[in-house]
């Protein structure tokens, strides 16, 4: 049985994200991008697995259609290309396994392991990692857990390297086909919960676009990151009201004491806009899977 | 003789006998005499009867009588009608003749016809007109006649026409400025005069003298003119006998000398087992003579020929051609081309027609002649052995024979006999031949010694003519023994005589000259009889004792050694020419055995073709569309090491037999001096040949349909040397065993290792500990060519085709700023933080033998690897920060091994100290790997996507990469020995060398060192591949793998019974 290789560790989300009020976070909009503070602006960005279990919990029925063809990982020669496409590639992974179509599953997990390995991060998908991620498939939390962990080490090395441009084209890849797959099933489905999801990513965009400005003078980023400013623009007209909540205060895992506010959301957004959202997207996704 | 002839000579003799007074009484008993000698009575009645018909006898006498009364003139006018019908039968009856009668037998019938008119001493001038008619229409010179008539006529040699053509054998010399030659015959009454009839090589002699003479036993009559044919000998009462033999050498040792002594001296050979073969052989002669030799089965003939020869070496003794040793490899050089051999079986090219075996051992032989003049010797040798007819049929094998098995021994004669050595060994040449074709044999040998040639033959029950040919006959018993040595015929004399057997004195049958060689043979092999009666299987006479009557009885002449270089006819061409002519010979033979020509042109093309297309499988695109795509053909590294083998193989078994087969040939060649060089050089020029064109043909099928592009030349040079190598490697073999069997059995041990250590299919990381070490080659693994193609055709595959090698540098740096950084550094990182660690326990719990050694060690290793950093070289079109890569260049020139210190000294400073130098490298290295990256980013953006996509489908190999890359390899790198080895990504490392000559490396490094300089690996491996092939043909040449095989019998295992 081959290794389950889960890149989607990159993109994770903490069930709070966006409520998590640390001070840092503001900061890090000023930050100088290639530092330490870049694992969290890479954890505020929410996981596609999460997406995919939501996508389970509307009932969507499993279709392989919706994702990126794992025979053209081959085709990917240009680190830039890579990377993105690992990012997509571990997206769907999440997705497939999740539905548990074991098929899939290895067919992906080839597609992630040769693109990983093109990049010099194979080591990061090994058989342990599989082992744990199969027996948890049905724990949302674990998988989570386990995912982020290793991405948090997989980035660490990429910065020790000064590879940082390839993490972020990794999350950006795999933030591109979470919301192509979220957008298709939506036009199917109309499921507000989706409708939300959707939404919400107007945050997300911001952060990404954040990272993505640092590399735009490099070959070939300057189209992505024209491509991702428009959708900026389109997200535009989509409007985030949160409500703070509470605070609550606890103490993290380091001793340190964190305050976290339960803020509620709503998003309003039209038709016309989720509509235009949805083809922009598939326009950037194809362009990048080509 | 035919009826007609004796009708014709009937004629003659009575038109002849009819001029002049006709026939006398004498005459006529004469020819009745003549006609008793061949006829029985009744037909002896009929044509003497006949003869006086013709003859008119009784007729002319009453004719005369009755036409007295016609007077004068018209009987005169009568006879002259007469005399003229009578000259124009004569004619026309000795036309006739001409067209039966060879011209010795015409000379005999001339001879008849002047002794019958002899018989009456009428020689008429009527008579001797008609006689000298009959001369000229049989074609018998005027000279040559002239002196036949005075030979006849005369009744004293003084009286004679002087001439070269007379010997006179008598007590007195002629006298001074004579022509006619001379033996002393010692007291003797009158003269016995020899006649030479040069044309036919006859010989007529008469005795003019009253002693008993004895021709043959039968005494002789006064006058009486008698053939002398060969074997015969005068024996006179009070001389010397006089031998055919001696006649013929007198009558031509001014003609054609050949200066040879052969001198024998006390030659004894054992056998290898230590039996002895033969003893006391004693023996001279010179040239010109016709040596026979005879023996009991067993007794040793062939032996003492090779011995005599040179092929075999006695254990003392000395063979002495002009007083030069045979055997002795010194003095060789000046008996070379003296010596030829004709052995009993044939040594004869069979693909080639007869001519042109012929021709080619003749151009070997004569570098002088003309095209034009080679081809009329070799027609005329031929025409000589009556082999013309056949010139243009191949010879064919034993089992599939085109030409006849006496034409084949007579093809084999003429090898020899075309160059006429000066001393000339033949073993049972008439063996298995018609008594007619055995008789022409000897003849043209009997010839050859005529002309000065030293000839010794093996005979095996010759028939009494040619018994009788032989000039000298060397008898030998079983065991060695030599019995008799001298006169072929007395050879039954002396026998009869030491048996004293009845009728001891004639060696001959009285009445037909027949000579029983078999004869001998029964008195010396006569076996005692039982008191049954029965034979038993005790002889009479053991072979010792017919020895020791041999040694008393005989005195061996002794002639003198001649002091001079003994007569070449060979002059051999020079080396190249000889390996030209090998080479066309070797060439024409293989071309008309066409089964051979197809199978061995055909093989490699069927091979790829099998082979291509059943690999070649479509990759599914789609879930309705397949296509063929080079780069997910996974059956790609496997096909090579496929060609590889099938190289080996095919190159192997073409060249297995060659030698073999050549053997017998050689084995006849063998004396005529021939350059070693110059055979092997051709042998292995076809071979190169045949293997180009195989492997060429194999790589354009091969590779056209697996669509391996771009790379034919490259593929086939590799294949082609492989295929070369094995061509040396088949012939060592060849040349090294007797059988082709054996040869055949051998190839599997040869090839079979070829896979196994080829490293294709068992990776050398993985074998037996003794053998394997981590990052280099087992050097068991280098004698094999296969190893050295595989890994050449795997590495230039990968590199240099047109999409890899857009990218190759960029991805070698990067991968091995990657190796460093992600696997180098960390390694080295967690031996120094042990080391801290250990210093820091050896301060607190005190120092610690066994720790101690630890810390040497780890200590050497990071001293090892930084020392081996320092030999790299930065690289040089990258843009990276400045201070990394100068703080990593001043590393580069200042580090040295000091820096890192011993044991003892070792301190939390110092760690700190090497933790910094550590650091740097891995920032220099992440540098690189940065910009190769961004480098090979740079040159993809170049092209289009779909045409980058199209490239690298069609020229590169996935499954390949993952080969030459270790891909599936999970450890990264390895401790062995006080360094850290690399196993990932061989491709894109090369090994460091440990010293000048080191050249071994990791399998598929993209470059190999020697000599301190680093070849790419193609050309390395092809010509490591190329130097194997030099070494074995030096091996071939010197013929080392035989001497090692012949040293390795010659261990005895156990007791040796002596």
């Amino acid at each position: 049985m081959k290794k389950l290789y889960l890149v989607l560790a990159l993109l994770l989300i903490q069930a709070n994200a966006f409520t998590k009020e640390t001070p840092k976070s503001h900061k890090m909009v000023m930050a100088y991008l290639y530092s330490d503070d870049l694992i969290n602006i890479l954890q505020s960005i929410p996981s596609p697995i999460e997406i995919s279990a939501l996508i389970k919990e509307t009932g969507a029925t499993y279709d392989r259609a919706h994702l990126s063809d794992p025979k053209f990982s081959k085709n990917y020669t240009m680190s830039h290309k890579k990377a993105l496409n690992l990012g997509v590639y571990g997206t769907d992974l999440g997705y497939v396994n999740l539905y548990e179509n074991n098929q899939d599953v290895i067919n992906y997990l080839d597609a992630v392991k040769e693109l990983a390995g093109g990049l010099n991060v194979g080591q990061y998908f090994d058989y342990d990692l599989l082992k744990k991620m199969v027996a948890s498939r049905n724990n949302l939390g674990e998988l989570l857990r386990i995912t982020q962990k290793n991405f948090e080490k997989m980035n660490t090395e990429l910065q020790g390297r000064k590879q940082e441009d390839v993490s972020v084209l990794i999350l950006a890849g795999g933030w591109l086909e979470a919301m192509h797959i979220t957008t298709t099933i939506y036009e199917k489905t109309k499921n507000p919960k989706l409708r939300e999801k959707i939404g919400e990513q107007k945050i997300t965009l911001q952060q990404l676009l954040l990272a993505l400005a640092e590399l735009k003078d490099k070959p070939n980023m300057g189209a992505l990151y024209q491509d991702f400013d428009q959708l900026r623009l389109v997200y535009g007209k989509v409007n985030l009201i949160t409500t703070d909540g509470k605070p609550v205060i606890s103490e993290d895992s380091n001793g340190e004491i964190v305050i976290n506010r339960d803020n509620m959301s709503k998003v309003e957004l039209t038709d016309a806009t989720l509509a235009s959202i949805g083809s922009l997207v598939k326009g950037i996704r194809s362009k990048v899977i080509k | 003789m035919s009826e007609e002839i004796l009708k014709a000579l009937t004629q003659l003799f009575a038109i002849i006998s009819k001029q002049d007074g006709g026939v006398t009484e004498k005459e006529r008993e004469f020819i009745i005499n003549f006609y008793q000698q061949d006829l029985d009575s009744a037909t002896v009645t009929e044509y003497v009867a006949l003869y006086d018909r013709y003859a008119e006898f009784g007729i002319e006498e009453s004719d005369n009588k009755s036409e007295s009364a016609d007077g004068d003139g018209e009987k005169k006018k009568k006879q002259r009608v007469t005399r003229v019908n009578d000259a124009v039968k004569v004619l026309s009856l000795c036309r006739k003749i001409n067209k039966t009668l060879t011209q010795s037998q015409k000379v005999i019938v001339l001879f008849k016809i002047l002794e019958m008119v002899a018989a009456d001493r009428n020689f008429t001038s009527q008579r001797m007109e008609i006689i000298e008619t009959v001369a000229t229409v049989f074609n018998i010179p005027k000279a040559e006649y002239k002196l036949i008539v005075s030979f006849v006529t005369e009744a004293d040699s003084h009286v004679l026409v002087d001439s070269e053509d007379i010997l006179i054998f008598d007590d007195q010399p002629p006298p001074e400025g004579a022509k006619a030659k001379f033996i002393d015959s010692g007291l003797l009454d009158g003269e016995i005069i020899f006649l030479r009839v040069n044309n036919v090589g006859l010989y007529f002699t008469k005795y003019t003298g009253e002693d008993e003479i004895f021709l043959n036993g039968k005494q002789v009559r006064t006058n009486n003119i008698l053939l002398f044919s060969p074997g015969s000998v005068f024996k006179t009462p009070k001389g010397a006998p006089l031998y055919y033999s001696d006649l013929v050498s007198r009558f031509n040792s001014d003609t054609e000398r050949q200066n040879i002594s052969f001198n024998v001296v006390d030659m004894e050979y054992r056998f290898p087992n230590g039996a002895i073969g033969l003893r006391n052989i004693n023996l001279s002669e010179s040239s010109g003579k016709l040596i026979g030799i005879m023996g009991a089965s067993g007794a040793g003939k062939t032996t003492l020929l090779n011995a005599l020869a040179g092929l075999e070496f006695p254990s003392s003794g000395k063979v002495l051609i002009n007083g030069f040793d045979l055997h002795d490899p010194q003095q060789s050089h000046h008996i070379e081309g003296v010596i030829g051999y004709i052995a009993q079986d044939d040594l004869l090219i069979e693909e080639l027609s007869v001519y042109q075996n012929l021709y080619y051992n003749a151009k070997l032989c004569f570098k002088d002649l003309s095209e034009e003049e080679l081809n009329k010797r070799v027609v005329n040798v031929l025409t000589n052995l009556g082999l013309d007819r056949i010139m243009n049929l191949k010879v064919g094998n034993v089992l599939n024979k085109k030409i006849s098995g006496g034409q084949r021994k007579r093809l084999n004669i003429a090898l020899e006999l075309i160059r006429e050595p000066s001393i000339l060994f033949v073993d049972e040449p008439t063996s298995g031949l018609s008594s007619r074709d055995s008789e022409n044999v000897i003849d043209l040998l009997k010839e050859l010694s005529l002309k000065g040639k030293l000839i010794f033959v093996v005979i095996h029950q010759p028939s009494s003519d040619i018994y009788k040919m032989f000039d000298k006959m060397w008898l030998m018993d079983t065991g060695g023994f030599p019995v008799f040595y001298g006169n072929p015929v007395e050879a039954v004399t002396y026998f009869k005589k030491a048996t004293k057997q009845v009728g001891s004195d004639k060696g001959q049958c009285m009445t037909c000259g027949n000579v029983n060689p078999e004869q001998i043979f029964n008195i010396i092999e006569a076996r005692v009889v039982d008191e049954y009666g029965e034979f038993t299987n005790k002889r009479k006479i053991r072979p010792e004792e017919w020895h020791e009557m041999y040694q008393r009885e005989f005195t061996l002449d002794r002639l003198p050694d001649i002091k001079e270089e003994p007569p070449k006819n060979l002059k051999i061409p020079s080396k190249i020419t000889q390996a030209i002519i090998f080479t066309t010979r070797d060439v024409l033979s293989k071309i008309s055995n066409k089964q051979y020509m197809l199978i061995n042109l055909l093989e490699a093309p069927m091979l790829a073709l099998l082979m291509a297309l059943v690999i070649r499988y479509k990759y599914k695109l789609d879930s309705d569309q397949y296509e063929y795509i080079f780069r997910y053909n996974d059956n790609i590294p496997a096909y090579i090491l496929i060609c590889i083998v099938i190289a080996l193989f095919m190159g192997l078994t073409v060249s297995a037999e060659e030698i073999i087969r050549d053997r017998k040939i050689k084995k006849r060649e063998y004396f005529l001096n021939l350059s070693k060089g110059s055979y092997l050089s051709s042998k292995v020029f076809i071979l190169f040949v045949l293997s180009a064109i195989q492997t060429i043909t194999f790589v354009i099928i091969g590779n056209v349909i697996l669509d391996v592009r771009d790379m034919n030349m490259a593929y086939w040079l590799v294949l082609f040397s492989v295929s070369c190598f094995a061509n040396v490697l088949g012939l060592n073999i060849s040349s090294a065993f007797d059988s082709a069997v054996t040869v055949y059995i051998l190839i599997p041990l040869l090839l079979i290792p070829q896979m196994i250590l080829s490293g294709a299919i068992f990776s050398f990381d993985k074998l037996n500990n003794s053998i394997s070490e981590h990052g280099k080659v087992p050097i068991v693994a280098d004698f094999w060519a296969s190893r050295w193609a595989y890994e050449a055709l795997m590495v230039h595959q990968f590199k240099n085709n047109p999409y890899e090698s857009l990218l190759f540098d960029w991805e070698m740096y990067e991968s091995q700023a990657n190796f460093k950084a992600s696997y180098w550094f960390p390694e080295m990182e967690k031996k120094l933080i042990g080391l801290s660690e250990m210093a820091a326990k050896m301060k607190e719990s005190g120092k610690s033998d066994s720790l101690m050694i630890i810390v040497e060690n780890d200590l050497a290793l990071i001293r090892t690897e930084l020392l081996l950093e320092t030999q790299n070289r930065p690289v040089e079109n990258v843009q990276i920060d400045e201070k990394v890569l100068e703080t990593y260049k001043n590393f580069l020139t200042e580090f040295k091994p000091e820096n890192v210190v011993e044991g003892a000294k070792f301190t939390e400073q110092r760690a700190e100290d090497i933790k910094k130098v550590l650091d740097l490298i891995k920032a220099y290295y992440i540098e690189i790997n940065n910009a190769s990256r961004e480098g090979r980013d740079i040159v993809l953006n170049e092209y289009e996507p779909e045409s980058l996509s199209k490239l690298q489908n069609k020229h590169s190999n996935d499954f390949m990469k993952d080969w030459v890359r270790n891909t599936n390899e999970k450890i990264k790198i390895v401790i062995q020995e006080g360094r850290l080895i690399q196993k990932t990504d061989p491709v894109f490392f090369v090994s460091r060398p440990n010293h000048t000559l080191d050249y071994r490396s990791h399998f598929f490094a993209p470059e190999k060192h020697f000599l301190g300089t680093y070849f790419p690996t193609y050309l390395f491996n092809v010509l490591v591949i190329w130097l194997m092939t030099v070494v074995l043909y030096f091996t071939l040449y010197t013929e080392l793998l035989r001497k090692l095989i012949e040293f390795m019998g010659k261990i005895k295992f156990g007791k040796s019974k002596d």
